[in-house]
């Protein structure tokens, strides 16, 4: 920040916090009010007035599905230090542990739930579990990076005194990496309190997922506005909470932009691939002793072998390989378009924004609260507003993606260097040379950071909204699948996309090191 | 103080190799540093110096040769936390106080945490009043204070500092080396210090080593034979004659100057 700006923040600082909820609150109620009809839009007087009316019921949901999703973001972010740490500490198994992490990171929630429903029974076993399945490779990714992102002197200082790496991780990288948890621990809350919802989604008794599959089933316009509005206010609440525990208690902020995990395998193509291999052979492995562990009933738990033989070599593969195909294909129609429109707005909406400063002011906050909301809540509101159809499966993908990258983006534009800045005011450039030439290369990093983390939530989007809404697509099927038992279907459909979605994110962290290595040598390492 | 073999034992360093790729840091070398003494490393950036205290640290392996710190491997005495480094950046950990650095290197070292020895140390190093800041809100000088505590407080029986004052502004460092070093040497703690100064080399030291470029060869062994204390001395003539001395074979470089083979 150049020190006009800074002085700038300062005055603008009191107003400006409380000038974004304002143009929001205000927006939406002008929206209620220009849209005719009660049919879409409930604004914030409605809401309000529905949510006093109807306060034990919304207290007790939100009881429900805050307790697991606190029991879930507890768990996963502790598997994920723990992760992390084993990660640091056996650095050949490198690879193979942030390869697994992301291959189970991509297991759709919308198949895991009804599978893991099947397991636990009644209860919140399947909350919980996805609660932390959705929390822990987000939190996994930065705590690595922060407890690589360590000077040298320092473990010099340490093996000084002849001390090894536990005492490293002990005194040293624990500590040094707890900005990186904290910039984890709050994109997890959000996180986890969607993957609570999902788990109620799958058959719970109560809590806020129940509320929302009878809003969307009565088409009930305030229920939906205000299930959506507490759910927003929860995650924006969990997120700055966390965040002011932070600035209070660490010296150093948490870090807004993360360089992509150094896996082992080396920058070449043959060496990519071999650790795609090893990953794929042991996940296979893991996947089969597991089943043999657990000693679960075949007709419901399906191995390796056996989602061979249903897409390969079984009678009717050719069928089932159709049906899944078919599923797929709608399924990318929604995402690919979807994906690139969020991409491609947040990064524009950044560029405006960066353009006009007095605007970025406002809209900032503003874009980094929403980025906490978590999206799928809003299905229902989707459903009343888009319609069923496979734009809306789209629209709720772009809207996804569509934060994460506008703030990635925002600040990726401000963090152009100054002094670059000033040399080329010195050449007399304008604001759009200097956009140019300086802030959007160094936009480009933060870019592909995003569009790394925007792959799974994508495809949890879009399959979330082919199972409740649009019934398309592989979220449909597998839903469908999961309610007509047909295992087979269900095991093999989960398995595609958990693949194809580890491939991508893998294809766009290749990108994002090659645009580091050009635009930010100093994060690649 | 008489310098004990025992609790000062010599370093011996035959025939030791280092290279990173391509870049030989260190040439087969062979050197002693006496025990109880300060050296002084003096050459051009980028020579080895740093490398060669590595080495000594046990923080780097050698590709060739060995260092014997008297009967024991460098690893050896790292283990006994026998030994301190200080590096030209502070390197303080940002999140602990002036005393949780000092008490992290008892912690490190083995030691009991000794709370009224840390701050009998940093009020000796001079941060009286600043025991509970953080680096954060430490001046340059005040940090490398802190940092040379921190060295100290483990009574290691070797010290390694690589241009330790080297960070700061001028006249900081002159302040730094006028406060500090009186600390250690009262000690007679076997020290190896690279410094750029050769002001501070012939101030400080018993004895400087002057290294070619790279490949580092020793250009020049200089015995400092001044009377202690030393400030006060930069203006007499001997003292002027030994730092005319060092700058010559630092510019020398390539050779042994006149003076050096006449100053033996
Ligand atoms: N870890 C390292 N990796 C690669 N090259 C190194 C490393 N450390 C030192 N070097 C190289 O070795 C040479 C000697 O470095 P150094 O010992 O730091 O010199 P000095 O301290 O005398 O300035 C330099 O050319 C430096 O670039
Ligand atoms: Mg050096």
């Amino acid at each position: 920040m150049t020190p006009t700006a800074a002085a700038g923040a300062m005055r603008m600082r009191v107003p400006r916090l409380a000038l974004g909820p304002i143009m929001v609150l205000v927006a939406w109620q002008g929206l209620a009010v220009a849209v005719p009809g009660d049919f879409l839009v409930a604004g914030p007087w409605e809401v309000a007035g529905h949510l006093w009316q109807n306060a034990g019921l919304y207290f007790r949901a939100l009881q429900t599905t805050l307790a697991a999703a606190a029991t879930g973001f507890l768990i996963g972010n502790l598997l994920a230090v723990a992760l992390a740490a084993l990660a640091l500490l056996l650095p050949r198994a490198e690879a193979l542990i942030a390869g697994l992490a992301l291959l189970v990171f991509c297991l759709p929630l919308v198949a895991t739930g009804p599978i893991l429903r099947v397991l636990y029974g009644p209860g919140t076993g399947p909350q919980v579990t996805l609660a932390a399945l959705a929390v822990y490779y987000t939190t996994f990714v930065p705590v690595l990076v922060g407890l690589r992102a360590t000077p040298a002197a320092w473990l010099d200082l340490v093996r000084s005194y002849g001390r090894g790496r536990f005492a490293m991780l002990w005194h040293i990288r624990a500590r040094a990496a707890l900005p990186y948890l904290v910039a984890g621990l709050q994109i997890a809350a959000p996180a986890a309190f969607l993957g609570a919802m999902v788990g109620e989604f799958t058959g719970a008794e109560r809590g806020m997922g129940i509320l929302t599959l009878q809003a969307m089933r009565g088409l009930d316009t305030e229920a939906t506005w205000t299930l959506a509005t507490v759910a927003a206010a929860v995650s924006i609440a969990a997120h700055g909470g966390i965040g002011w525990l932070a600035r209070h208690a660490l010296s150093e902020p948490p870090p807004v932009l993360l360089a992509p995990p150094q896996t082992g395998s080396g920058p070449g193509l043959w060496s990519g691939l071999r650790g795609i291999l090893v990953v794929g052979v042991v996940a296979i492995a893991l996947w089969w002793a597991l089943l043999q562990i657990a000693g679960l009933n075949p007709f419901f738990a399906k191995g390796p072998g056996d989602v061979w033989a249903f897409l390969v070599s079984g009678p009717g593969a050719d069928e089932n390989r159709a049906t899944l195909l078919a599923a797929l294909a709608e399924t990318t129609g929604a995402l690919g378009p979807g994906y690139f429109a969020g991409m491609a707005m947040g990064a524009a909406l950044a560029v405006v924004v960066t353009l006009a400063p007095a605007l970025s002011a406002v809209v900032m906050p503003v874009a980094i609260a929403l980025r906490a909301v978590p999206i799928v809540t809003t299905v229902p509101l989707l459903v009343l507003v888009v319609g069923r159809g496979p734009v809306g499966s789209a629209a709720l993908v772009a809207v996804m993606v569509f934060f994460p990258t506008l703030v990635a983006c925002l600040y990726g534009l401000q963090r152009a260097p100054g002094q670059v800045l000033d040399v080329m005011a010195s050449y007399g450039a304008g604001r759009g040379k200097a956009l140019l030439y300086a802030r959007l290369p160094a936009m480009l990093p933060a870019f592909f950071a995003a569009a790394r983390m925007a792959v799974p939530a994508a495809v949890l989007a879009v399959t979330v909204v082919e199972w409740l809404a649009t019934g398309r697509g592989l979220g449909a099927l597998m839903a469908v699948s999961a309610s007509l038992s047909d295992y087979g279907t269900l095991w093999s459909a989960t398995v595609l996309t958990a693949v194809l979605a580890a491939l991508v994110y893998g294809i766009v962290a290749r990108i994002e090191r090659r645009v580091l290595a050009v635009f930010a040598s100093e994060q690649a390492q | 103080m008489p310098a004990d073999p025992r609790i000062a034992p010599d370093i011996v360093c035959k025939g030791l190799a280092k290279r990173f790729g391509d870049v030989v840091a260190v040439d087969p070398l062979d050197v002693t540093f006496r025990g109880g003494q300060t050296t002084a490393l003096v050459g051009p950036s980028g020579c080895g110096k740093s490398t060669l205290l590595r080495l000594v640290a046990g923080l780097e392996r050698p590709d060739a040769g060995s260092i014997r710190i008297g009967d024991d491997t460098p690893d050896a005495v790292r283990a006994q936390a026998g030994l301190a480094i200080a590096f030209q950046d502070p390197s303080l950990l940002p999140w602990r106080t002036a005393r949780g650095n000092v008490a992290l290197a008892q912690r490190l070292a083995g030691q009991r945490v000794d709370a009224a020895a840390i701050d009998a140390m940093l009020d000796l190093v001079g941060l009286d009043g600043f025991f509970d800041a953080r680096p954060g809100a430490l001046s340059g000088g005040m940090r490398q204070r802190a940092a040379i505590a921190r060295c100290l407080i483990t009574q290691p029986r070797l010290l390694l500092l690589d241009e330790p004052f080297g960070a700061v502004d001028e006249l900081t460092r002159r302040k730094l080396s006028e406060d500090l070093p009186p600390i250690w040497q009262a000690r007679g703690t076997t020290t190896l210090l690279v410094t750029h100064s050769v002001t501070e080399a012939v101030l400080l030291s018993q004895r400087v080593l002057v290294f070619s470029p790279r490949p580092a060869r020793i250009v020049a062994d200089i015995a400092i034979d001044l009377p202690d204390p030393r400030p006060g001395q930069e203006t007499t003539p001997a003292f002027i004659d030994l730092a005319e001395q060092v700058s010559a074979a630092l510019i020398g470089g390539e050779g042994p100057s006149p003076r050096r083979l006449a100053a033996q």
